[in-house]
């Protein structure tokens, strides 16, 4: 067991990787009731082509990992592990991402059983030809509600303006269409390549005794003897540097329109510590140009162009990196055109030193005041060590940035011919 | 888990001193009865308030002042709990051994609210009017979307159907007719008003003392001296159902929604309030629930299919999504979960999953700063004292026939359906 301690932060940390390749993290929260735990594999929506060991590559329908995950609360019995979470008093969740599944439970009693459970049933799939089929119903009706949810509609318009080949412009779900062609051997193919424990990380939070957990989820691991597994390999198509198209308009009705614009930056193929200095950097950037205490920010309410919807955010991995800024507007091309104007005037005249300071300072903050939440802390932490990426130096590289850095970032960043915009207003009547 | 308690002026100040968080959370709740005639100039203060102060006029410098206590968090919120609404003031700061402040970030933290709340940026005897006309706009977009979202806009339709002759069909931000009328000189005069009326109660978890909290409360808000706060009145949970409301709404959507209002008649202080909580798992609130069984798992109608027990309002809400023509077969799989309820067909297994989900999210409350002063705050609220602990015995004590009895006092009130356009 290993301990990494970050005193600044007044937090430490055990790991252990065991002999099947799971990595564990126990991070101890003295005086906290509840413990938050999480199970994670880097497997998501975007991962539809691909193969392990020696065998030939696969593609997947759209919206299978999503599909996946609300298949393995079912239990071979028949029963559905909610009601057993329940009986322990914990409760239970998943989520699906481009690049993760997440399986998780949070409790105030039961530990060692509801820890057990969570790895038991992740790790027990039972797909049949009958509880696939009746599962289609369901999502066709999770994916209709995010049809009618205008916020969702028009980020991944922006996704497919953006994005001309890589599959992050598939939305998590897939469609009504795709997921009608998800069988139950599909599904075990996906499930014996991605669930390998060797593709997975446990992350535990909360009142609880480190030692003693890795010493639990070690005896379950080694109970069930899991044969290696070869290396997994991950196809994408070669993403052109350049977006799909500059427009994507879609109708639904909306009180206001919703206007989204994206940056699209190249290929980076950074990992690791250096792809955290660049999220972090962008981040920076991005707040200090866009953020509520802006002076643009203020002149686009003061001209009512914007609303307290307005917001921005920055995402990358090794194989994409976009911003996104906007919200709901009266006027689309106007707040489009105006936006244009302000990153031209800002790359002449670079970023304001106080502004800088000032930022980084609520960057600092901000991070802290995430580290009260120890569901913020098992989620983010996972999302940055499936990149390679240790999220508790995102305080250092904040503190290290500087003003030369956010410039250069900056420059590098707003490229006008990778800009793609995406609007939902209301149809004309 | 015990409050210490003070007074200043017309303010309550409750500290909870703790070193478990990394942070100060800071709620402040002001409450005014639920009222159609000033339910939306009470709204609209907080979003004018928020814009400038006498000592920084301008937003922008607000808002820096916010960045340099490392981005404290600060926000608003505008509910409904009974029959009364709350402007809800928040603020977030991290604790100062976290980093080389100059200054105390609490007493950054109270400044700051004491002064946004009670020191507004004041002209031609009124707020300023730019700000008031821009917030405005901004209130009614915010109104506006409600529709945006079909399953809170399904939710709140349902409640202004069931409760249409009373407070508590209002939305607790306001009605769109009453922005025209509302100018920066009777806004400001309702301001002065609330600031009299309003029962304020101040909340701050962390690591500090009654004491010090109370100095900088004296220091920086600046309070009226003649005020008269209301008491609280606990919404009329005596409600009878005569017949069952049905209500269709049409709009261009993709899923049809279907809400159902139910009265339940037990309030929050009611000796029936955790029965209540433990009928609201039993039938909705969880993924074992018989909603989520029924409507989800055994027939595939919808993701989602659930209840919600507001216990202010004594009332039991359901809310589920699915295909337009399912609409029948989903009502009568609903209404048959209601009458097993009623029947007492209730499994060992499913009081004994409700108990524990309960229990568990009582005493998750200890771990969130905000969970902690919101569950106080609704004692005070409610005038009941009733401690985490008893609240987790009671659970326990639960039985099968505590829940069919009160079953039996649940009747549907409201049927509300969202669907399509055409055909009719």
């Amino acid at each position: 067991m290993e301990t990494l301690s970050y005193p600044q932060v007044e937090e430490t940390l055990y790991r252990e990787v065991l002999d099947n390749g799971l990595e564990i993290i126990v991070l101890p929260k003295p005086g906290f009731q509840k413990t938050y735990a999480t199970f994670a594999t880097k497997y998501g929506s975007i991962d539809n082509h691909f193969s392990v060991g020696s065998e030939s590559p696969i593609k997947v329908p759209d919206g299978i990992a999503h599909f996946l995950e609300h298949k393995m609360f079912e239990e071979p019995d028949g029963q559905d592990v909610f009601a057993k979470f329940s009986q322990q008093g914990a409760a239970a969740n998943a989520y699906t991402s481009f690049d993760r599944t997440v399986y998780l439970f949070s409790a105030t009693e039961n530990i060692d059983d509801n820890l057990m459970t969570l790895i038991d049933f992740v790790q027990r799939p039972h797909f049949t030809e009958q509880n696939v089929d009746k599962e289609k119903g369901i999502i066709a009706q999770e994916i209709n509600m995010y049809n009618d949810n205008a916020d969702w509609r028009v980020y991944y318009g922006l996704f497919e303006a953006l994005y001309q080949k890589h599959p992050i412009s598939i939305d998590i779900a897939g469609t009504v269409e795709s997921i009608y062609k998800i069988d139950k051997d599909l599904l075990y193919r996906c499930y014996n390549t991605f669930y390998h424990p060797s593709n997975m990380l446990l992350f535990v939070v909360g009142g609880v005794d480190a030692e003693h957990i890795i010493e639990l989820v070690k005896r379950n691991q080694t109970a069930k003897d899991i044969a290696p597994q070869g290396e997994i390999q991950r196809f994408f198509e070669e993403e052109p540097g350049a977006i799909r198209q500059a427009r994507v308009e879609k109708k639904l009705h909306v009180s206001l329109p919703k206007c989204m614009l994206g940056f699209k930056e190249p290929e980076m193929h950074k990992t690791g510590e250096e792809l955290l200095q660049h999220e972090v950097t962008t981040k920076l950037l991005l707040d200090i140009m866009f953020g509520s205490s802006s002076p643009f920010y203020q002149s686009l309410y003061d001209q009512q162009l914007i609303f307290d919807s307005f917001g921005f955010e920055y995402n990358c991995s090794e194989q994409y990196a976009f911003s996104v800024v906007g919200g709901d507007t009266p006027d689309p091309d106007k707040l489009v055109e105006t936006i244009r104007a302000y990153i031209t005037e800002t790359l002449q005249s670079g970023i304001d030193a106080d502004r800088f300071e000032r930022v980084k300072r609520k960057k600092i903050g901000n991070y802290l005041r995430m580290l009260n939440s120890p569901e913020a802390i098992a989620t983010e932490f996972t999302r940055y060590r499936f990149r390679d990426c240790d999220m508790f130096n995102v305080l250092k590289y904040y503190e290290e940035s500087t003003l030369d850095d956010v410039n250069a970032r900056l420059k590098e960043h707003f490229d006008f011919n990778q800009l793609a915009v995406s609007i939902v207003e209301s149809p004309a009547t | 888990m015990e409050f210490q308690v003070g007074k200043v002026k017309n303010i309550s100040v409750h500290v909870l001193p703790t070193n478990r968080f990394k942070t100060y959370a800071i709620t402040l709740f002001a409450g005014t009865p639920l009222e159609e005639q000033t339910v939306t100039s009470t709204a609209l203060i907080p979003y004018v308030l928020r814009r400038g102060t006498a000592h920084f006029p301008e937003t922008i410098q607000l808002r820096e002042q916010l960045d340099n206590m490392y981005g404290a968090g600060f926000g608003f919120n505008i509910v409904k709990r009974g029959n009364t609404q709350f402007i809800q003031l928040r603020m977030d700061v991290i604790n100062d051994r976290f980093v080389n402040s100059e200054n105390s970030l609490l007493q950054g933290a109270l400044q700051y609210m004491g002064e946004v709340l009670t020191n507004p940026l004041l002209e031609n005897n009124g707020f300023r009017e730019a700000y008031v006309e821009a917030e405005k706009s901004t209130l009614k977009k915010q109104l506006d979307s409600i529709i945006n979202d079909k399953i809170h806009y399904a939710a709140e339709r349902c409640i202004q159907e069931m409760c249409e002759h009373e407070p508590y069909r209002l939305n607790a931000s306001g009605r769109l007719e009453d922005l025209p009328n509302i100018d920066a000189q009777s806004l400001y005069t309702r301001y002065m008003d609330w600031m009299k009326d309003a029962q304020f109660n101040l909340y701050i978890v962390g690591d500090t003392t009654l004491e010090n909290v109370m100095d900088l409360v004296e220091q920086h808000f600046h309070m009226p001296t003649d005020a008269t706060p209301i008491q609280y009145k606990t919404a009329d949970s005596s409600h009878s159902v005569s017949s069952v409301k049905t209500v269709v709404d049409r709009l261009d959507v993709n899923q049809g929604k279907l809400n159902l209002g139910l009265r339940m008649n037990v309030g929050y202080a009611d000796p029936n309030y955790v029965t209540a909580l433990v009928y609201n798992g039993i039938l909705g609130s969880y993924p074992h629930s018989k909603l989520f069984v029924n409507v989800r798992e055994k027939e595939s109608l919808a993701y989602y299919c659930s209840s919600r027990y507001d216990a202010h309002k004594g009332i039991v809400t359901i809310q589920s999504g699915i295909e337009f023509e399912n609409y029948e077969k989903a009502l009568r799989i609903i209404e048959q979960q209601l009458d097993d309820m009623r029947a007492g067909q209730i499994s060992d297994m499913e009081l004994e999953q409700t108990k524990a989900m309960l229990t568990n999210a009582m005493r998750e409350i200890l771990d969130n700063a905000n969970d902690i002063a919101g569950f106080d705050f609704n004692k005070q609220y409610a005038n009941v004292d009733r401690s985490i602990e008893t609240v987790i015995e009671q659970i326990a004590a639960v039985s099968k026939e505590d829940v069919q009895s009160l079953a039996n006092q649940v009747a549907l009130d409201t049927i509300y359906f969202l669907r399509d356009r055409q055909e009719v």
